[in-house]
């Protein structure tokens, strides 16, 4: 059962507007999964099987070792991963 | 100095939107894992008789098999006659002792990536447990120790830093095919993006 209320709205509202703001798609990325897991910390929005794993290979591909540069796909994933985050976003 | 134009015989092999480069480009997402190959196993599991799991040095015993072929990545680029060693993919389906109800695979790799592919697309003679390119060993920015060679397939299919096979009655979405790439990947189709 989706989230409802000022709160859920809010909250998709708002991390639909990270996702699609101008700037670096990594940027983006760890300002949306940052607004998604404090909604859920909220109990604004619920966690999703698919959510859950969206948010696992985002952190996945924005994970930077001590020494290396992130990889030439980690923005191109992030714009992906988002795409589905945001059409995901209704069921959570 | 430019490469070389291209002799009509090497346009035939670059598929439809692709350009030809001689470097190897490096991408992926995230970190070049730190790979332990004291520590490192690969597992073949899932509809298998056989399942097994092999450290480093076991799996150096498999018989070898080099393929000469060219490869094109998603991102447009192809590179022609390459080569690349390992163990032959009909080596390890022979071993497992796939069952019938084997008809899709899903690539398990270093990071929870995932790569999947149907069966018939695997069972191919030029497909490979990759662990060598250009007679070197496969340098870890190109997957290295071990990556999946796919080459009639876009390169993201020929998963890095492979570590299992899982063999499946069903066809489960890999990492890239989840959020938008093509489930197939045909070069030759432009298979490209789910969208289109």
């Amino acid at each position: 059962m989706p989230s409802t209320g000022s709160g859920a709205i809010a909250a998709r509202a708002q991390v639909r507007e990270l996702i699609g703001q101008k700037g670096h798609a990594v940027d983006n990325a760890r300002a949306a999964r940052a607004r998604l897991e404090t909604a859920f910390a909220a109990g604004d929005l619920i966690r999703t099987p698919f959510l859950d794993q969206a948010l696992g290979d985002l952190s996945t591909a924005l994970d930077q070792e001590e020494g290396q540069r992130l990889g030439g796909k980690s923005a191109e994933a992030s714009r992906f991963i988002l795409r589905a985050v945001d059409r995901a976003l209704d069921d959570a | 100095m430019g490469r070389a134009p291209l002799t009509d015989e090497q346009k035939k092999r670059v598929p439809p939107g692709q350009y030809v480069t001689e470097k190897f480009p490096v991408l992926h997402y995230g970190s070049v894992p730190r790979v332990d190959l004291a520590r490192w196993d690969f597992k073949v599991y899932g509809e298998v008789d056989d399942p097994f799991t092999v450290t480093w040095a076991e799996y150096q015993r498999f018989p070898r098999k080099a393929v000469h072929t060219d490869i094109h990545c998603v991102t447009r680029w192809t590179k022609l006659d390459t080569d690349f060693e390992g163990v032959a993919i009909q080596h390890i389906l022979g071993r497992a002792q796939l069952r019938p109800t084997a008809r899709y695979v899903v690539a398990h790799c270093e990071q929870g990536y995932t790569a999947n592919l149907p069966l018939a697309v695997l069972d191919d003679d030029d497909v490979l447990l990759a662990d060598s390119f250009d007679g070197k060993p496969l340098e870890p920015e190109h997957g290295g120790p071990l990556r999946l060679f796919v080459p009639k397939r876009y390169f993201w299919k020929s998963a890095k830093w492979i570590r299992g096979l899982e063999f499946l009655d069903h066809d489960q979405l890999g990492f890239w095919e989840r959020y938008g790439y093509h489930n197939d990947a045909d070069p030759w189709r432009e298979e490209r993006f789910a969208d289109g």
